[in-house]
């Protein structure tokens, strides 16, 4: 069955299943843990807790990336 | 002719973490507009190479960047109030150095020092908004620096993509546009906003 995120505002469907956790969704989306602030509905995720974070269809996820300079 | 002053600002108290191209400017304008308050910090001393960006002076090399801070906007406004702290932001250190903030500026270099602020701050802190910079490095492609509110207490101001690197240098005039389009939402957010819970 396929799944849906809302990712950044942007629905992405996966064919072959959800990630389970948010750390695989970053590890599929070669995103970089320790750059990344993560929402999920309107609701801060510390980084800390992303490898116990499951996902579920439909979720509303931002993930704001950092890149260096200031 | 007597400068308009917002008395929605009188009692606004602003952190600023991260004294350097961003932190040291964005510091500027907010002491012009007479924000009520500003919490600085920083740990670091001013180096000949800052010079390219940060607001300081070559006979303030060597010095420590909250002092020196302090008393440069303190020329622009004596009676400003302000409060500098030569500290190492840490998840701990966050809520109890800016614990009275209504806004914290997230004003830092490194990618990884950003998301530990802005995450910190959402997770720990319950009012506070953070105005955070992700992407101002290199020159020109000035209206590609934009501010967006990404929820109710995160708003990102950048082009998302443009880091620091080999050959892409940090330059003054695009670290500016990036330190004022954050001092900007800063003074937005506290007028439109927040000004019921300052008054």
């Amino acid at each position: 069955m396929n799944a849906v995120l809302k990712i950044n505002g942007t629905e992405k469907t996966f064919d072959d299943g959800l990630p389970p956790t948010l750390s695989a969704l970053l590890s599929k989306l070669q995103i970089d843990a320790a750059t990344v602030v993560a929402e999920i509905d309107g609701e801060i995720i510390e980084r800390k807790n992303f490898a116990q974070t499951e996902l579920k269809d439909q979720m509303g996820i931002e993930l704001i990336r950092f890149v260096g300079g200031g | 002719m007597t400068p308009h002053t917002f008395y929605e600002l009188k009692n606004a108290v602003v952190g600023i973490a991260g004294l350097g191209g961003l932190g040291s400017n964005v510091a500027v304008a907010l002491t012009r507009l007479r924000i009520g308050k500003l919490i600085l910090t920083d740990f670091d001393i001013i180096e000949e190479s800052n010079l390219n960006r940060q607001n300081y002076f070559s006979d303030q090399v060597g010095q420590h960047k909250v002092e020196m801070s302090l008393e440069n906007l303190r020329r622009i406004n004596p009676e400003a109030d302000l409060e500098g702290h030569k500290v190492r932001l840490t998840p701990e250190k966050i809520p109890q150095v800016f614990k009275d903030c209504h806004v914290v500026a997230e004003c830092f270099d490194r990618a990884d020092q950003k998301q530990m602020l802005v995450e910190t701050v959402l997770s720990k802190m319950k009012q506070a908004v953070v105005v955070s910079v992700s992407g101002l490095a290199g020159y020109g492609r000035s209206n590609e620096i934009r501010t967006r509110r990404i929820s109710e207490r995160l708003i990102l101001v950048g082009d998302t993509v443009s880091g620091t690197g080999p050959g892409v240098p940090l330059t003054a005039p695009r670290v500016g546009i990036a330190a004022y389009h954050q001092a900007n939402a800063i003074t937005e957010v506290l007028i439109n906003e927040l000004h019921t819970k300052l008054l």
